[in-house]
């Protein structure tokens, strides 16, 4: 009985670990498709062996020639850092009046959040630039960050994480004597971290791809931000494959890089919601 | 004060920097916009702009066109329940307690990491009929099985499609039957959506299972089978539906980033979606008011969508 | 996680201050007036503005490729922050620039300078900057296309150079004997790239026309244009020398300098190409041992073409368009059009300075000997055909049906057919629910729409 048992769990994890690798490789290829274009000569972009002929890592510095890619890389990290801050504080905060208070209008209020969603964010481009005039914030940082940092989604995230929280926290927090603010930075927020995290890398990743609205908003170089800059590389005159390429190879860096972080983080809420839940 | 009075100004303390720049950035462009669908807004001037009732709405609805779009981006919203499907799955496999785990789940979330117009145009490359690997592989299949006569599909470049929908208007045509432009677009999307958000929130949502209730059930001896459908879907209710909404909601709004790169909405108009459409008729040809509509019915077929989700959603989830 | 956020909050306040101190100061220096220019970043575009530097020391011009798309141009001129100088492509666009405000008449400040466009600048060029008689700009350069062909790849096949005036039958046959393909039938080398989107100007030699002449009807359901599109899709579909769309997407998509079709030419993958002479600025670069020639394609009825202009317009919300004019007073300067004519950036704005033996055969480049089949294509070319009641998403269904016989899924006349008949039905739609497209119809037709 015993044997079986583990003979079961074996082969379940056999089971898992090919599947596994089966998708962690069909995932990869593409990443791998670009890295190896990424350091073929421009003449090889067009063929279908995957192998460059001769290895060209002279792409890469060609990049950093031919634009100031480290300022875009710059401004891309500072932008969606800044928005990543904004949107995980106030759509916290925000949640939390949502999930883990009880007051009049709420429920109204919230599905009004919910409905603004459902409207497609292109229309409302032009009346914010509209706004970004009369604020002037045209070609400026605070009008790369803040029409983006205040999420709908956000909110909505959040408030559905708090209120997979027992309730019984809040009061026992109450009971010790805590104030709201205590409450919620004590007893919710470690609580509510795996939630932040994911929203965190969420908010990043989709500032940091974001192209429409810088692309609208920015008009000097110092403010381009990588999926604009690397627009150069893929333009009527500079087209370069395999440059464009190796420019992206190293925009996802920083990605990969906060995954890693975050997904540690990830392991950590898990076990601390399973402790305490 | 009263009780309810203080909790009411606390939590409006708490939401008021969310919701100054909500009402600021969101809010009041989106009533802004939806006062614009009832005019003739038009950024190149053509005649002074005035409020026209439902004329931009009447035109929209009457418009064989607009349905024609309406069903592409219908299409590319089927594929979602395998996606959430898969992502479900993959989260369920990277919840066990195998090594390795922080491999696997970097590895599959690379595709969302790199998604983005250097992915579109790698795909781009893949779909080649004659060139790309992904024919490569399918002709030399059937070569092997000494069917050597047979062509892989032509993807982005064919306006053939699974349900075999016409290209000209809302019908069924036989001979569209086939893989095409959307089916090509719809496999990339659901590529990078097994490892994607979806797996992520399922897995965030996985860890907070209640570890009492899953080791109660394995005690009474219940099978994996039998330990998911009680245990741990019932669980994963609120995350299921939060994807489900979020999935309607974007995917009513998608297909913006594939068409502009990979097919400009091409082949014969059949991967262009109601958000290129809005796209292009504010941005090429300046009819705010126009697209404002569009955008406006759009709006009431994702929120129909979701109340009806909401009233079945809620069975299940428990507040 | 208070500290967390703290920490960040104090990582990001200092990294602002860093982000706002290392924005570079305005490039021009001080003492002169940056102009910005938005257009594309062909490397000629440089040593043009550098010109005008040298010629204005009060005055520098900056190129912005990036901000060049006409909706970031008109969004961002009227938020104010709009480029100083823009680009225009053809009547469509100039329309939409004057309507919306952006466009700047200096009709009054043109003539003052003694410039008449109407006279001194290619016919096909006008109706890109002007209107209703006004002129919002001038030419930047004016291009209409002809058949590069590879005299290597010729002299290899043991194949006559083309001569001009020949019928597509001929090129037909040039093209079979330059067209390899593997066992597979897989192509290797195709004789000629004729991209189907210059359908227009083939349907024009074929005596052929898209509009009526008051835009209400199409007139493809006819057989110039029958005769002329399936001569363009036989190429590919019956004769197999030119690549359909499916050949053709590996090479586009992936590029090389320029366009995909020049990419083409400049690998040696097809013999005969039909392009510009703006291509010759960047063969001369990439390509610069290839031997090359040109020769005019066929008119079966009609010597025209379709051809087009670059405009630049002066932004009128800018605070510096006075001196944003000067830029465009350059464009018709002899010191601008001799470079122009010498960099191969298409062809001149003006048309008296394509003449003469220095543009006839540049010195620096002896083997380049068709410059003037390059001015002769300009003089037959006529603009692009307009259609006031459709345009952008409206055409779609033209272009349905363009796509259809592209990729070969649906024969011409049924496909002509088809969209003659829904392009009709959509214009009269557009006619009756436009209030401003009805009142132009009652005018042309004297009828309700």
């Amino acid at each position: 009985m015993a044997a079986d048992n583990i003979k079961g769990v074996k082969s379940a994890r056999f089971f898992i670990h090919v599947t596994l690798i089966v998708l962690a490789v069909l995932s990869l290829i593409p990443f791998t498709w670009m890295i190896l274009m990424s350091f073929k000569p421009l003449a090889e972009v067009e063929s279908y062996k995957p192998l460059p002929t001769v290895w060209k890592p002279e792409n890469y510095t060609s990049v950093f020639e031919q634009v100031p890619y480290g300022r875009y890389y710059f401004n891309s990290l500072f932008i969606s850092a800044w928005t990543t801050f904004l949107i995980c504080l106030t759509s916290a905060m925000a949640g939390y009046a949502f999930a883990r208070l009880k007051w009049k209008g709420r429920d109204l209020l919230f599905q009004l959040y919910l409905t603004t969603m459902m409207i497609p964010g292109l229309v409302t481009m032009v009346p914010n630039f509209g706004l970004m005039v009369r604020l002037q914030l045209l070609d400026t940082y605070l009008g790369l960050i803040l029409p983006g940092a205040f999420s709908a989604f956000g909110t909505f995230m959040l408030r559905q994480f708090m209120l997979s929280i027992h309730p019984s926290l809040d009061e026992a927090a109450e009971i010790d004597g805590a104030t709201k603010w205590q409450t919620f930075w004590e007893v919710i927020m470690p609580l509510a971290r795996p939630g932040l995290i994911t929203l965190g890398i969420f908010t990043f990743m989709g500032s940091y791809g974001s192209l429409l609205w810088p692309l609208i908003l920015v008009k000097s170089q110092d403010l381009y931000t990588l999926p604009i800059g690397m627009l150069y590389f893929d333009s009527m005159y500079a087209r370069q494959t395999n440059v464009l390429m190796a420019a992206s190879v190293m925009s996802v860096v920083p990605l990969i890089v906060l995954f890693l972080i975050g997904q540690r983080f990830f392991v950590s809420g898990i076990m601390l919601g399973g402790v305490k839940g | 004060m009263k009780k309810s009075t203080k909790t009411t100004l606390i939590a409006l303390a708490f939401l008021l920097p969310n919701l100054l720049g909500f009402m600021v950035f969101t809010f009041g462009p989106v009533v802004f916009s939806m006062g614009a669908s009832f005019t003739n807004w038009d950024l190149q001037g053509r005649e002074p702009t005035r409020f026209i009732g439902l004329d931009n709405f009447v035109n929209i609805l009457t418009d064989n066109q607009f349905w024609l779009f309406f069903v592409n981006t219908i299409f590319f919203m089927l594929a979602m329940p395998i996606a959430i499907a898969g992502s479900l799955a993959v989260a369920l496999l990277l919840n066990s307690k195998i090594r390795g785990l922080d491999a696997y789940r970097t590895l599959l979330y690379l595709p969302s990491v790199t998604a983005g117009v250097a992915t579109m145009l790698l795909w781009k490359a893949l779909y080649n009929p004659d060139f790309g690997p992904i024919n490569f592989i399918i002709e030399g299949f059937f070569d092997w099985i000494g069917m050597d006569s047979v062509t892989g599909p032509k993807w982005l470049l064919s306006t053939q499609n699974l349900l075999a929908l016409g290209v000209e208007q809302v019908s069924i045509v036989a001979a569209q039957f086939g893989l095409g432009a959307r089916e090509a677009i719809i496999i990339m999307g659901v590529w990078g959506s097994f490892g994607g958000g979806n797996m992520i929130l399922y897995l965030a949502a996985l860890g907070n299972v209640p570890q009492e209730l899953t080791e109660a059930a394995e005690l009474d001896g219940a099978g994996r089978w039998k330990l998911f459908r009680n245990v741990t879907w019932p669980q994963l209710a609120p995350t299921t539906f939060f994807i489900v909404v979020m999935g309607v909601i974007g995917g009513m709004q998608g297909g913006f980033e594939q068409a502009r790169v990979m097919t400009q909405g091409g082949p014969a108009g059949t991967t262009t979606t109601l958000a290129y459409y809005i796209y292009n008729k504010a941005f090429t040809e300046y009819q705010l008011g126009f697209a404002s509509a569009i955008s406006l019915i759009l709006f009431v077929m994702i929120l129909t969508f979701t109340i009806i989700n909401w009233k079945f959603g809620n069975k299940e989830v428990n507040y | 996680m208070k500290a967390f956020f703290s920490i960040t909050l104090t990582i990001l306040l200092i990294l602002s201050v860093v982000a706002m101190a290392t924005r570079s100061p305005d490039p021009g220096g001080p003492g002169r007036t940056t102009l910005v220019w938005a257009t594309d970043n062909n490397p000629v575009r440089a040593r043009q503005v550098e010109l005008f530097n040298e010629l204005n020391p009060d005055l520098f011009v900056v190129i912005d490729p990036m901000n060049a798309a006409r909706e970031k141009v008109i969004v961002q001129s009227i938020g104010g922050v709009g480029p100083d100088l823009f680009d225009s492509f053809g009547y469509d666009s100039l329309t939409a620039f004057v309507n919306s405000g952006v466009a700047w008449d200096i009709t009054d400040k043109l003539a003052e300078a003694g410039i008449d466009p109407q006279d001194d600048v290619w016919e096909v060029a006008l109706s890109s900057f002007i209107r209703d008689g006004r002129v919002y700009g001038f030419p930047a350069n004016v291009n209409a296309d002809a058949i590069w062909f590879n005299k290597d790849m010729f002299d290899e096949a043991g194949v006559p150079y083309p001569r001009p005036g020949w019928t597509w039958p001929e090129v037909v046959e040039t093209a079979k004997k330059l067209t390899k393909r593997d066992a597979r039938g897989r192509p290797e080398q195709f004789g000629l790239y004729f991209s189907f989107d210059a359908w227009q100007s083939v349907l024009r030699s074929f005596g052929g026309r898209l509009w009526s002449e008051d835009g209400t009807q199409t007139m493809l359901d006819t057989p110039e244009a029958r005769e002329a599109l399936t001569t363009l899709q036989d190429l590919m579909y019956k004769h197999r020398v030119t690549p359909s769309p499916q050949e053709e997407a590996a090479l586009t998509s992936q590029g090389g300098w320029g366009s995909g079709n020049l990419t083409f030419l400049m690998s040696g993958r097809v013999a005969m190409a039909f392009g510009g002479r703006w291509w010759l600025n960047l063969l001369r670069k990439d390509a610069p041992d290839m031997r090359l020639g040109v020769v005019e394609m066929p008119y079966p009825r009609r010597a025209t073409l379709v051809g087009g202009a670059r405009c630049v317009l002066v932004n009128s919300r800018s605070p510096r368009r006075e001196a944003a004019v000067r830029f465009v007073k350059y464009l018709a300067s002899e010191e601008y059009n001799r470079l122009l004519n010498d960099q191969a950036d298409a062809l001149a704005p003006m048309k008296r300075f394509s003449q003469g033996p220095r543009f006839e055969l540049n010195p620096e480049y002896p083997e380049e000997d068709f410059n003037l089949v390059w001015r002769s294509v300009v003089e037959k070319a006529t603009p692009e055909e307009v259609n006031p009641f459709v345009k952008g998403a409206e055409l779609t269904p033209l272009n349905q049906q363009i796509d259809l016989m592209k990729s070969g899924l649906k024969d011409v006349p049924t496909a002509l057919r088809d969209a003659t008949r829904n392009m009709n039905a959509r214009i009269r739609r557009q006619a009756r629910i436009r209030p401003d497209l009805k009142k132009l119809w009652i005018e042309r037709t004297g009828e309700q729409p």
